[in-house]
């Protein structure tokens, strides 16, 4: 039975195939339908792969892009408006008076994706907090360790020391308890990393011994869910049915991953995408009246970053002198066409912390030189440059722009070599792990909180395995962020804050070179609200016309 | 003073001056060979004719168009780059990375693969049998996926491309080196001399080597234009050159990103690329119309 | 032709165990620890280590050791990839289709123009004509690839807006991966925009292909000139003429099939050529084929993938070569008994 059904299909299928190539031969153009199918989905082009489809486990923007606000929800927000927090997956909250304990009273009724992988039996519940959670603090768990995951932005808000348990009061009501207060705990939960997975789909991952699957095929409560991935060529999102917000109003979300920068600007030029990340040749795309370019404040910070724990960057002498040699109006005229900020210090001036009165890192050759005679270096050295190998607001040509710093140093003797070529997740890898002697990377931030900026870039927590590249770990520096945390005086915070920045400013373990904004071209056809402030896009709310 | 002759003398020139003579004949290839010189020359005295530095910045002029655009420089005859390097003096600059450069790339492969390639034509026997699979082998491999491992091997870098081009190029020499040897050793006046009590090694530099030349020159031409597309190529999809050397193909890569406001910064290079294979290919024409007719007379 | 079948297949043989060898000593070539490289396991613990040290006998001697490695590879095993780790023969089964339609398509594209253009220049000996196709084929076999996709890129794809510019079919159409050769899939597909998404698919191959056809077009244009004017000398075609046919039907039937079969003994030398040219194109025009996966691979210092698509790419080459020499004996009864290479 089975046999003739399989042979009746294949002489359908040769059949159908006969009478389509007629059809090829008879019908010259026909695109009606293709335009409806247009209308309903919207191409993405991004600037990579993501490295997991998870965001606890990475911090590149571009994992963040295709992860965070598509397929998972926090429990708790923030507000597009005025960047305050409110409630997603929590409904309310309550932190004790000390700040020590916070209760999550959760949202009923809603549903995880069902998807080809899985199919959810019951709702979201307090399992699911728990379960999402503990996964990041037990250093036990079965899924804290799977195929050799590390959770860097947690480890560098040092977020296991921070809590020690999360309790189930009941289904829906969980309560943390922290052992000390910390005043950006919130935020970090609202943040694009603290994710909600399902409990119930890592027991039924753990039962058919699949656990790594958990980051490779997301099941979330997001408003898309995952169709299909192929590495390095495109991903597919469904949207979710039975999403609890309003649902998108779009039939299918495909993200088309193009590194190369004109390839990009190209396929959004011929109609091959609606939306494109981090484009190029601004000043062209404005000329099509039927695209646009969105600008979006953004808070970041674009660096120079020295690996202090290699020489000759292990000497403070040599790191001010290059930070002196280095024209960075020169930069922003070149690389920004002048539309950045010279950064004075990591904090961009929209941040609450922003401190106008701190002195800025000069350009000159003259002192750059003295202060690497001091050094030791009078005939200069060789040294390296890694440049970031992506697009980003903070720094849209980090190639050029090192080509520009290895001109300026070449004045005071010091060789630079450049070295590109890396992909982007690879280059993250090689530089967490000190390969390099400096670098040109940057922050954006996951929330408003000026602690964001700071911890992840410079603490001693997050050297080496989380975001903080330089290797530099300075106690004094880490005591004033501590200090900062534990207060709730926005006015006592703004002091450890400038006091902090001028250790920064003192040791120079990074050279801060440009606030920017964040940019982004679509077709007029698009409508709705991708961009935020700080975070990675978010297609909830677009439709098409 | 007349000169008189006594004889009815008759010239024979030798086989390179009548190739000569030959390849003189067609104004195209004369043209070809008219810019290969100039190529040559540029690129060995590209460092004192550049009317600029190719390398050092100048943040006062960027993106400055070619001098026929409206908002052109006469200055900058062909333009600046995004760093404001003088489009033109980056290509002369590059005349000397791109061009000179696989120039000695080709001389080297050829004295490496005649010299493999004559002992190799003597030799018989199961080490002949294998050596000829294992260049049936190499030469299956496409030449920019067996550089691209080379540099894999090796590392990126100029250097490094350079040895993996020579590699790449050597197994053609060999190959046509033992055939051109093993097919002269069968003619009669090789078996002259050989009567005449010469060894091979004699035979080969004196009786073989002035007959094989024009096909080997040939050849050559042929790897340099393979070499100047391979290398611009490596150098394109950021394997080659190192930042900042202007050699074509990184050139013409850095100006990938500037298409769209600096369109002239992708054309100039791809256009001096496309001029010395042209160039090249014209002379290794004309060679091979030479060769053919110098064997019909 | 069985002497001839029995040659080829043990000299597709030979090669195919050189080719091994080759990307076998590659795994001790490249830089960091060859059994790493070998299987693709990026920072094994050592317990790992000692799992592939028993399954690739790193222990015993050499030979031994390339010995395991061709049982791994002819059970399929080509490590996982070091950027992905997803088994790389997964990947190439992924990845090798879509560059044989792209090589395919521009192989056909190549000979269909090439050699008919090769034939009228031949029969137009010494002619303007000659001269102007003569040249064209010159520059055509001149122009750097990577230029030219550029360049038609802009010229097709932004000026015009006739074809896109990227990619192998708009993502919009979501077709099932089976045979990894688009056109058939789309046939296999059941969805309803089947239609479009063919017309798509051929939209999308159109320039990439045509930028890849163009340089060994140049050369079958040449190839074909050279054979038809040989064939045009012979004393065959001459006692054709003797006999009163006009010229016309001489080329139609006698100097266009002998030609043709002379060209043909080319393709699989050509092959190899347009394979590179594939790559490079691939990386430009974004297409999803194993040139663009083998060159991100250089990028992201994959050294297994690297090892394994060398392999895969020139044992499809070498194939390809072989096959075109069976039809070309085949055809040319006269070939099957002369030795290869000599």
């Amino acid at each position: 039975m089975m046999k003739i059904n399989v042979l009746n299909q294949v002489i359908n299928k040769s059949q159908l195939i006969l009478s389509l190539l007629t059809t090829v031969l008879l019908i010259g153009c026909d695109s009606g339908n293709s335009t409806s199918l247009s209308a309903k989905s919207i191409i993405y082009c991004s600037e990579g792969s993501p490295a997991s489809f998870n965001p606890q486990t990475i911090t590149s923007g571009t994992s963040i892009d295709a992860t965070s606000n598509q397929l998972y929800d926090r429990l708790l927000s923030f507000n597009p408006g005025d960047d305050d927090i409110k409630p997603a997956l929590a409904k309310s909250w309550h932190v004790t008076r000390d700040g020590k304990m916070i209760t999550f009273y959760l949202r009923k009724n809603v549903e995880f994706h069902q998807t080809k992988y899985f199919t959810p039996t019951r709702t979201f519940n307090a399992d699911d907090v728990l379960f999402s959670f503990n996964r990041i603090l037990d250093q036990n768990h079965e899924f804290h360790s799977i195929a050799g995951v590390q959770y860097p932005f947690f480890e560098s808000v040092n977020f296991s020391s921070l809590v020690n348990e999360i309790e189930k009061i009941n289904d829906y009501t969980v309560r943390f308890k922290l052992n000390n207060s910390d005043s950006s705990f919130l935020s970090n939960l609202a943040s694009d990393y603290s994710v909600i997975i399902s409990s119930e789909y890592g027991k039924q991952l753990s039962q058919s011994n699949k656990r790594e699957n958990i980051d490779l095929l997301p099941i979330g409560t997001g408003p898309f869910k995952l169709k299909e991935y192929r590495a390095g060529s495109f991903i597919r999102y469904y949207p979710h049915e039975k999403y609890w917000r309003e649902k998108a109003q779009i039939e299918q979300l495909i993200f088309d991953i193009t590194p190369n920068n004109t390839s990009r600007l190209t396929k959004l030029l011929t109609g091959g995408c609606d939306v494109l990340a981090y484009p190029i040749a601004h000043k062209q795309i404005k000329k099509y009246p039927n695209l646009t370019l969105d600008t979006v404040t953004s808070l970041n910070v674009g660096y120079l970053g020295f690996n202090t724990k290699k020489p000759p960057f292990d000497n403070k002498l040599v790191r001010t002198a290059v930070a002196y040699a280095i024209n960075r109006k020169a930069i922003i005229e070149t690389i920004y066409s002048g539309q950045a900020d010279i950064a004075k210090s990591l904090l961009p001036k929209s941040s609450w912390a922003y401190d106008d009165t701190a002195s800025e890192q000069i350009y000159s050759i003259e002192t750059a030189r003295i202060l690497l005679h001091e050094a030791g270096y009078p005939n200069g050295f060789t040294m390296n440059i890694w440049a970031m190998p992506v697009r980003r607001a903070y720094n849209p040509d980090a190639l050029t722009m090192a080509k520009l710093i290895q001109a300026d140093l070449l004045k005071i003797g010091i060789q630079v070599k450049i070295v590109s070529g890396y992909e982007w997740e690879v280059f993250l890898n090689m530089v967490r792990l000190g390969e390099h002697e400096s670098v040109l990377l940057g922050w954006s931030a996951d929330h408003p909180d000026p602690d964001n900026f700071l911890t992840p870039i410079l603490s001693c927590d997050s050297a080496g395995k989380g975001s903080n590249n330089t290797q530099w770990c300075h106690k004094g520096f880490d005591k004033l962020l501590q200090d900062a945390l534990q207060s709730n005086n926005i006015n006592q915070r703004k002091k450890y804050y400038a006091q902090a920045l001028a250790i920064v400013a003192e040791e120079i373990p990074l050279l801060p070179i440009a606030h920017s904004k964040r940019y982004q071209a679509r077709s007029t056809k698009v409508k709705g609200k991708l961009l935020n402030a700080f975070g990675g896009i978010d297609f909830r709310q677009v439709s098409k016309k | 003073m007349a000169r008189n002759r006594i004889y009815q003398e008759e010239e024979f020139p030798s086989p390179l001056v009548q190739l000569w003579h030959n390849f003189r004949q067609n104004k195209v290839v004369m043209f070809g060979f008219g810019s290969f010189v100039f190529l040559f020359l540029l690129a060995i005295f590209s460092p004192i004719l550049t009317p600029y530095s190719s390398i050092q910045n100048n943040l006062d002029h960027l993106l400055v168009p070619p001098a026929w655009d409206v908002n052109g420089d006469v200055s900058f005859l062909l333009g600046t780059d995004n760093l404001g390097r003088d489009m033109l003096s980056r290509l002369m600059h590059g005349a000397s990375l791109t061009f000179g450069l696989s120039f000695v790339v080709v001389i080297i492969s050829m004295l490496l693969g005649v010299i493999i390639g004559s002992l190799s034509a003597l030799t018989t026997g199961i080490k002949s049998v294998f050596l000829n699979h294992f260049l049936d082998v190499i030469l299956s491999i496409p030449s920019l996926l067996l550089a691209i491992v080379i540099v894999a091997i090796l590392g990126t870098g100029l250097g490094n491309t350079l040895w993996a081009i020579v590699l790449v190029l050597i197994p053609q020499f060999i190959h046509i080196t033992k055939n051109a040897v093993k097919e002269e050793f069968s003619k009669d006046y090789v078996l002259a001399s050989r009567l005449d009590g010469a060894g091979s090694f004699r035979i080969l530099s004196y009786s073989i080597f002035p007959n094989i030349i024009e096909k080997i020159i040939r050849q050559a031409t042929l790897a340099q234009s393979a070499a100047i597309l391979d290398i611009a190529a490596l150098g394109f999809l950021g394997l080659g050159a190192p930042i900042p050397l202007p050699e074509w193909g990184a050139m013409l890569s850095n100006g990938l990103d500037l298409f769209y406001i600096a369109p002239w910064t992708v054309y100039l290079p791809g256009l001096a690329i496309l001029f010395s294979v042209v160039a090249t290919n014209l002379v290794g024409e004309g060679m091979r119309h030479a060769l053919k007719q110098s064997k019909e007379s | 032709m069985l002497i001839f079948t029995l040659r080829r297949i043990n000299l597709l043989l030979i090669t195919v165990l050189l080719l091994t060898l080759v990307s076998f000593s590659l795994n001790f070539l490249f830089p960091g620890d060859p059994l790493v490289n070998m299987s693709g396991r990026i920072n094994p613990t050592p317990d790992q280590l000692l799992i592939l040290s028993d399954q690739y006998q790193h222990n015993a001697n050499y030979f031994i050791q390339y010995w395991t490695y061709l049982q791994h590879i002819f059970k399929g095993e080509l490590g996982v990839s070091m950027a992905s780790h997803l088994p790389i023969s997964s990947e190439i089964i992924n990845l090798l289709p879509a560059t044989i339609e792209l090589s395919m398509t521009a192989l056909i594209i190549a000979m269909c123009l090439g050699i008919p253009i090769g034939f009228i220049a031949a029969i137009s000996h010494k002619k303007i004509t000659d001269n102007i196709i003569l040249t064209i084929a010159m520059l055509g076999y001149s122009i750097p690839v990577f230029w030219l996709a550029l360049l038609a890129i802009l010229v097709f794809s932004i000026q015009l807006n006739w074809l896109p510019s990227a990619g192998q079919i708009s993502l919009l159409y979501e077709i099932k991966h089976v045979t990894g050769i688009q056109f058939i899939d789309i046939m296999l597909s059941e969805s309803e925009y089947k239609w479009q998404a063919f017309q798509n698919a051929s939209s999308h191959i159109l320039l990439p292909a045509c930028v890849v056809a163009l340089a060994p077009g140049a050369l079958f244009i040449r190839l074909a000139r050279t054979a038809m004017m040989d064939v045009l000398e012979t004393s065959y075609i001459r006692a054709a003429k003797a006999k009163g046919l006009s010229f016309l039907q001489i080329i139609y039937r006698h100097a266009i099939r002998n030609a043709l079969i002379n060209v043909i003994r080319h393709v699989g030398l050509q092959f190899a050529n347009l394979i590179t040219l594939a790559m490079v194109t691939e990386v430009i025009f974004n297409w999803p084929g194993i040139g663009r996966w083998l060159i991100e691979s250089i990028y992201q210092r994959d050294y297994t993938a690297i090892q394994a698509g060398l392999l895969v790419l020139s044992s499809f080459i070498f194939i390809v070569h072989i096959l075109t020499d069976f039809i070309y004996a085949a055809l040319n009864p006269l070939a099957r008994d002369t030795k290869h290479g000599a």
